[in-house]
């Protein structure tokens, strides 16, 4: 093979390569959210979380990851914290009301666009004889205040093996070591660290919304499914 | 130019464009300093120590929001700030804070003003 012909090659290699390492393009978000897209909501209020984990604690904490990378990728976001206080001054203390309410109450009340709706499913660690994992599962969706239609969802998961890999055994002893440094390593700022990696992966199938310099430019984006 | 010369041209452009593309990280839109981190020690540990430095976080992300690509204070932190003088009592910085909050960003004037309303209306009840 000539010399030209082999950098020919490689030079078509190297791109194919590289396209692929971007993402295997499977479905646009224009074509996964074509909703988000037609009613283009500025504003999203975001609910305290639904918790269906087996952890008590999970809602409050989870609460606090939620509003920056929404904001980050340029929707107004109503201030969680004062959004919930004020909910609890109107009467609505449960989660479970406030989720049945009809849609058009949150553009009445706060004049918001669209609501945010979070679902923890999973919060906890769950121990094996030889692995731990903790699990974060979160399922969210953004339903319009004016039409009550589902405009995106999407469900992010975080399992992260707290063994770290390290397999210096030394039978029963070393086990219960182990088990030790697992029950000590997982506190609660380790589920927020994680249940931040789920909503990055999360938010990023949304399409971007008005602050963003790519508001209504990111149809042809690819989404790995 | 040979014929080489020109496709490793190509290459090395496709592959800055490329390699740009995939991995360049820009400023984020919004400075919020630690507010995640200092929300959530607030309502783990909920005290006065955890409530100053919330507010504390909050003023500091306003003052420096202009480090982020948008230059612009992020959505709600005025606000939040506004609503911690609400319930400390001093409706007069709540009222300054909830109107900078609506100035910046048009889609919170419905709540915003709810809010100074309901304010106005406790005040002259006291009367």
């Amino acid at each position: 093979m000539r010399f030209q012909n082999l950098t020919a090659l490689s030079a078509l290699l190297l791109t194919l390569f590289l396209f692929s390492g971007c993402g295997p393009a499977t479905i646009s978000k224009g074509a996964a959210y074509p909703k988000m897209y037609d009613q283009k909501p500025r504003s999203l209020l975001i609910l305290p979380p639904m918790n269906e984990s087996t952890d008590a604690e999970a809602k409050e904490y989870y609460m606090t990851t939620v509003e920056m990378p929404f904001a980050q990728l340029g929707y107004y976001t109503f201030p969680v914290e004062m959004v919930s206080d004020v909910m609890k001054q109107e009467g609505v203390y449960d989660t479970e009301l406030l989720y049945n309410l009809p849609m058009n109450k949150f553009q009445e009340y706060f004049g918001a666009d669209a609501v945010l709706f979070t679902e923890i499913k999973k919060w906890n660690v769950s121990y094996m004889v030889l692995a731990s994992n903790l699990t974060v599962s979160i399922e969210s969706k953004i339903v319009s205040t004016k039409t009550s239609e589902v405009l995106w969802q999407h469900s992010g998961t975080v399992v992260v093996d707290l063994s770290g890999g390290n397999n210096n055994g030394g039978g029963i002893a070393g086990l219960l070591i182990q088990v030790v440094a697992t029950a000590v390593s997982t506190a609660a700022a380790d589920y927020v660290k994680y249940a931040r990696v789920a909503n990055m992966r999360l938010v990023s199938t949304l399409p971007v919304g008005p602050y963003h310099a790519l508001y209504l430019q990111d149809q042809d984006a690819q989404l790995t499914q | 130019m040979k014929l080489s010369n020109k496709l490793t041209l190509i290459t090395s452009a496709v592959m800055m464009i490329l390699i740009s593309g995939c991995s360049s990280q820009p400023k984020p839109l919004y400075n919020y300093e630690d507010y995640s981190d200092s929300y959530y020690h607030y309502k783990k540990n909920a005290g006065e120590q955890s409530a100053l430095e919330y507010k504390q976080n909050l003023e500091k992300a306003i003052e420096n929001a202009g480090d982020s690509s948008s230059g612009r204070v992020a959505p709600g932190l005025y606000a939040d700030l506004g609503y911690i003088y609400l319930k400390s009592g001093n409706n007069q910085k709540a009222i300054e804070y909830f109107t900078k909050e609506k100035t910046i960003y048009p889609e919170s004037a419905h709540f915003m003003d709810r809010m100074i309303q309901k304010i106005h209306a406790q005040e002259g009840d006291k009367k």
